[in-house]
């Protein structure tokens, strides 16, 4: 894996620079099925094709982005902002991460 | 030994005047100044280099280009190094490996007439039974097969380093086409890398020495063209040449592997282009691994470059015109060429007339059906393409033209797929985004138009770099027309003959004969892919480089198909071999220091890495007494907590994360982060807090300290600072809440002060009112501390009164130094992260990821206290909810052992023999008198005065669970 990402900040970089944190999803309201909950912290779309991912750029300036990445060529067609999503929503749609952010 | 040198000649390399000595399987040997290792020792004589992978046949020099097994040897303790390419040194000490006694005489030859014990896939086969003696057998096995041998242990000699490049283009090869396309991009405005494996410039028409025949460069010999083009790259600014330096891998979006000596060069571009040529393979004849055969242009190698006169009597054996040239070279270099063996029926030209009328006998619609002679070739079998023999030509030279396949290895790793081009050879077809392909790899032949497609790539290169392209599109229509002008063509055809010998090798790296594969494909393996994992055919040194078509011609021979329908095998990453020194080469990762770190080692600090820091372990003092035997860390450990306990003691405590959380919504945001409240924290308050995640699993701890209204200090555990800045930003990350995480933890130095003495200690040095009343347990000041602006906090990780002192890193020094200058009258002493350890463990305090996994929740933790699951939605609360109501099966509790030996870190917990639980810490309290320690149990087990087994060396040891900790069990003294 060696592609180049385009951070919405910094401009085209070395994907090695990056943390990948896995495909978006949405956080279940609380108070939801212990399926529901199960669902969003253990199972994966593994989308073969275009999947809308969180990125962290590490080693420049430090913000999450959200990338449209093609799963299958590696091919990035987007990055942008998560406040650039739209339509913007009130609370958070709370990101999963296949690993977490692991602390 | 002179008498193997021919007289000087303008394409050679060598310089007569400086000879150059060496020794080779101990013996001295000597060559010249721009020799190889290989072209000194075959010019010394010398034709056995090594020994076969499987039957230590012997072999010689095939390729000379750095692709063939054949001459690998040890150079000055280096194993697998290519010596027809490894440049001539003073003193070098070059081994022959896989070898013994000598490679002359080694007495694993015999393995060569045990060659029916050892079919394709043997290993599945023939030493299977009795089952018990296959680790003997695979023991003996191993020993006899192989290359070369690293000395382990023990380091290889050689330093590897690391470098970044950044280009416009990158252009891999460095023969006629290479030159012509870096000097077109160059020109054209663009940066320009070109990667050359060789010695010099010009590729293989370096030993080009014919006259050119095309119009453009009438009378001229293609080493005197290629000669001045490598003069004018060198002289063009715009272009960097690494020489002598192997592109191995072509990744995603222009990224190139390169291996310039010991340095790993990771080199990015936007454009690359593919010049690399191509490479001559051998032919399956029966012996054709003996040494004498020898690949047409290796012979004229030797002869153009080094001067070395390959042999006195030659065969050629070749397919197209190339063996005449080769043919024309030998005789030109004083070599009697016997025969020229041409598959061909037809076909004259003025060089075969010439042959002819030196007396050379031209041999038609011929091939080479076996090699004789022992250890070295004496004679060859020609015959017809039936197998039926037609004459023996004695000889000790055979020279191989007859296949030669473009080098699309990095273009196949890219994605590129090969096709079968009209004249027969895989050339590639579809390219890769960002990738072009100049000269003999794209299946020109020819030098002008060689050089017309590597300046078109050139053209094409920049034009793709370039806004505004209406010069460089007319360029490109220009130099299309010159190439489609002068586009040669070469016919590839097969010229093996029928044959049934068992040595007709396929794959030298690792003795794949062509009944191998035979019976491969008889067994069932008939597709490239699962006939390559069978066979091992294309997996060796050579990378393919050998045997790739070979065994796809024969595969398609035998399964009836098509060259195009067997397809070729996935090309992958390295095309060359790299030392794995070169990948692992020095990596950059920093390691931090606090700004205290030297006063820790002139204070005799035993360091310890934890994550990038460094951390004093313990203070070693010289003067003292080892001590009780447990070594001189342990009794100074010992009196670390003994100073904590009766006077006071410091720790640095930089490294811990802080982290600042800023704003108007900054409480409610650490509510939604925590199972913990702060709402109802008041300024100047401190609070423990622990972070989980929504599946209610333990994250980190710390503390949170409200500073003010709208500002917290919240600190993590030296390793995971990264990791929590990360959790928390990604929680704000395009939500509207008002609040900022500033990361402070290289800002704020930190120093714990604890014992009871502690008090004393800062009273002197701050305005700060720190009595019991002013400043109880669990509360923050700002204030002067020695003058430098602070934030003590109070709380202790220690059982004993603390503070916990932050301030700016600059005044780390002076601060340490202010402490331990105020504190000798009472006794302080520093202390390191062991004893720290052992004084949290007397208080039952956990350490997250080391007494917690990734199971943990509060609850087993018995931290559930902290959880408000009445609070409204936060990060973990479902979870923690239905965890809430669910009994534990497994608890962590406190536990004393007798004796002074503690378990280790992950001790098994045992029941009836089986493990029920395990230790995550245990310490030898001096203080205690005793091993005390912490572990998961299950949860019958969590209660005052139960026991539990711990496996400790074989044994078992009885540990009693003490569910309150061992150590002022009501924090009256940290409370003090």
């Amino acid at each position: 894996m060696s592609f180049l990402l385009r951070c919405p900040q910094c401009g085209p970089r070395d994907v090695y620079e990056f943390r990948w944190s896995g495909e978006q999803s949405r956080r279940p309201e609380p108070g939801s099925s212990l399926e529901t909950w199960t669902r969003y912290l253990y199972l994966r779309r593994n989308e073969a094709g275009s999947q809308q991912e969180w990125w962290y750029h590490r080693a420049g300036c430090q913000r999450w982005f959200l990338a449209v990445r093609d799963t299958r060529l590696n091919q990035v067609s987007r990055t942008f902002w998560p406040s650039d999503e739209s339509p913007p929503t009130e609370e958070k749609t709370a990101p999963s991460d296949a690993e977490g952010p692991r602390v | 030994m002179s008498a193997e040198r021919l007289p000087s000649h303008l394409t050679q390399r060598i310089d007569r005047s400086r000879t150059i000595g060496f020794t080779f399987a101990g013996r001295p040997y000597a060559g010249f100044a721009g020799d190889t290792v290989g072209s000194a020792l075959y010019a010394a004589g010398v034709r056995i280099f090594s020994r076969s992978f499987k039957y230590h046949r012997p072999r010689g020099l095939l390729c000379c280009r750095g692709h063939c097994p054949n001459c690998l040897v040890n150079v000055d303790g280096i194993p697998n190094v290519r010596a027809c390419t490894e440049p001539l040194r003073d003193g070098q000490r070059v081994a022959p490996q896989h070898a013994w006694p000598s490679v002359e005489w080694d007495a694993l030859a015999v393995l060569d007439r045990l060659h029916f014990l050892f079919p394709v896939g043997f290993y599945y086969k023939t030493f299977i039974h009795p089952r018990r003696l296959w680790p003997t057998y695979e023991r003996v096995l191993r020993a006899c097969a192989g290359l070369g041998r690293i000395t382990f242990p023990g380091e290889l000699p050689g330093d590897y380093e690391r470098a970044y490049l950044f280009a416009d283009v990158a252009v891999v090869g460095g023969g006629a086409a290479g030159m012509a396309a870096a000097l077109e991009t160059a020109r054209a405005g663009a940066s320009v890398v070109l990667v050359d494996d060789q010695l010099d410039l010009g590729g293989r028409w370096q030993f080009h020495t014919c006259s050119l025949g095309d119009e453009e460069h009438r009378g001229r010999a293609g080493y005197e063209v290629v000669r001045d083009l490598a003069a004018e790259v060198v002289a063009e600014g715009r272009i960097q040449v690494l020489g002598g330096a192997t592109a191995f891998g072509l990744y995603e979006d222009g990224l190139l592997g390169i291996l310039e000596g010991n340095r790993f060069v990771k080199l990015r571009v936007r454009q690359t282009i593919v010049a690399t040529g191509g490479f001559e393979y051998p032919l399956a004849f029966e012996n054709n691994d003996l040494p004498g055969v020898m690949l047409g242009t290796a012979a004229q190698r030797l002869e153009a470059l080094y001067g070395v006169k390959p042999g006195r009597g030659a065969v050629v054996v070749t397919s197209d015109d190339r063996g005449v040239e080769v043919a024309l070279d030998l005789r030109a270099a004083g070599v009697t060429v016997a025969a020229l063996v041409d598959a061909r029926e037809e076909a004259d030209s003025p060089g075969v007339a010439a042959l002819r009328d030196g007396g050379t006998t031209i041999l038609r619609g011929c091939t080479a059906l076996a090699a004789r002679g022992s250890g070295r070739v004496a004679s060859v079998v020609v015959g017809d393409f039936d197998g039926r023999r037609v004459s023996d030509m004695t000889c000790d030279l055979v020279c191989i033209a007859t296949g030669f396949e473009p080098a699309a290895g990095l273009v196949g790793q890219a994605g590129g797929k090969l096709r079968v081009g009209d004249d027969g050879r895989l050339t590639p077809g579809l390219l890769p985004p960002g990738v072009l392909v100049a000269g003999e790899v794209a299946g020109v032949s020819g030098l002008s138009a060689i050089l017309a497609s590597g300046r078109l790539a050139g053209a094409e290169a920049a034009l793709a770099l370039s806004s505004s392209g209406a010069r460089l599109s007319a360029r490109i229509s220009e130099l299309r027309d010159e190439l489609a002008l002068r586009r040669g063509r070469a016919d590839h055809r097969p010229v093996s003959a029928l044959g049934s010998s068992a040595k007709r090798f396929v794959c030298l790296c690792e003795d794949v004969t062509e009944k191998d594969i035979r019976q491969a494909v008889d067994e069932g393996f008939d597709h490239i892919e699962t006939l390559k994992r069978y066979t091992t055919v294309t997996m060796g040194p050579c990378q393919g480089k050998m045997c790739h078509r070979l065994s796809i011609d024969l595969c398609a021979s035998l399964t009836g198909r098509s060259v195009e329908e067997t397809g070729t095998t996935t090309a992958r990453p390295p095309a060359q071999p790299v030392p794995l020194g070169a990948l692992a080469s020095r990596f950059t990762d920093p390691w931090k220091l606090t700004p205290m770190h030297h006063q820790h080692t002139e204070a005799g600090a035993e360091l310890m890495d934890m994550g990038p820091w460094k951390r004093p372990l313990g203070y070693v003092r010289r003067d003292e007494n080892p001590g009780d035997g447990r070594g001189r860390m342990s009794a100074g450990v010992d009196e670390e907590c003994r100073a904590v306990h009766e006077a006071v003691g410091l720790i640095d405590v930089s490294t811990l994360g802080k982290l600042e959380v800023v704003g108007r919504d900054a409480v409610a945001f650490l509510d939604w982060l925590h199972p913990n409240r702060f709402s109802d924290l008041k300024p100047g308050r401190v609070r423990y807090r622990i972070m989980c995640d929504d599946a209610g699993i333990i994250l980190d701890d710390g503390v949170v300290a409200r500073l003010d209204e709208e500002r917290f200090l919240l600190t993590t555990a030296t390793g995971t600072i990264d990791a929590v800045e990360q959790w928390l930003t990604w929680w704000l990350a395009g939500t509207r809440r008002c609040a900022h995480v500033v990361n402070v933890t290289g800002a704020l130095a930190a120093i714990n002060v604890a014992g009871p003495r502690s008090r004393e200690l800062l009273a002197g040095l701050t305005d700060v009112d720190v009595s019991a009343a002013a400043l109880p347990y669990l509360s923050a000041r700002p204030g002067l501390v020695a003058g430098v602006p602070s934030t003590i906090l109070r709380i202790g990780f220690v059982g004993e009164l603390g503070f916990e002192i932050h301030f700016p890193a600059d005044y780390g020094e002076f601060m340490w130094s202010a402490l331990v200058e105020a504190g000798a009258p009472l006794g302080v002493r520093a202390f390191g992260v062991e004893a720290q350890r052992v004084l949290r463990l007397e208080k039952q305090h956990l350490i997250v990821s080391q007494d917690t996994d990734a199971l943990t929740t509060p609850f087993g933790a018995n931290l559930g206290m902290l959880v408000k699951l009445e609070k409204p939605d936060f990060v973990g609360r479902d979870a923690l909810r239905s965890g809430a109501t669910r009994p534990a099966t497994e608890q962590l509790v406190g536990f004393e052992l007798d004796g002074a030996t503690a378990p280790g870190e992950g001790a098994a917990v045992v029941e009836n023999g089986h493990p029920v639980g395990r230790v995550t810490s245990a310490k030898w309290s001096a203080w205690l008198g005793r091993v005390i320690g912490l572990a998961w149990v299950p949860a019958a087990r969590a209660r005052d005065g139960a026991t539990f087994d711990v496996r400790m060396d074989g044994a078992t040891a009885r540990a009693r669970v003490v569910m309150r900790p061992s150590y002022d069990p009501d924090g009256v003294r940290l409370r003090s």
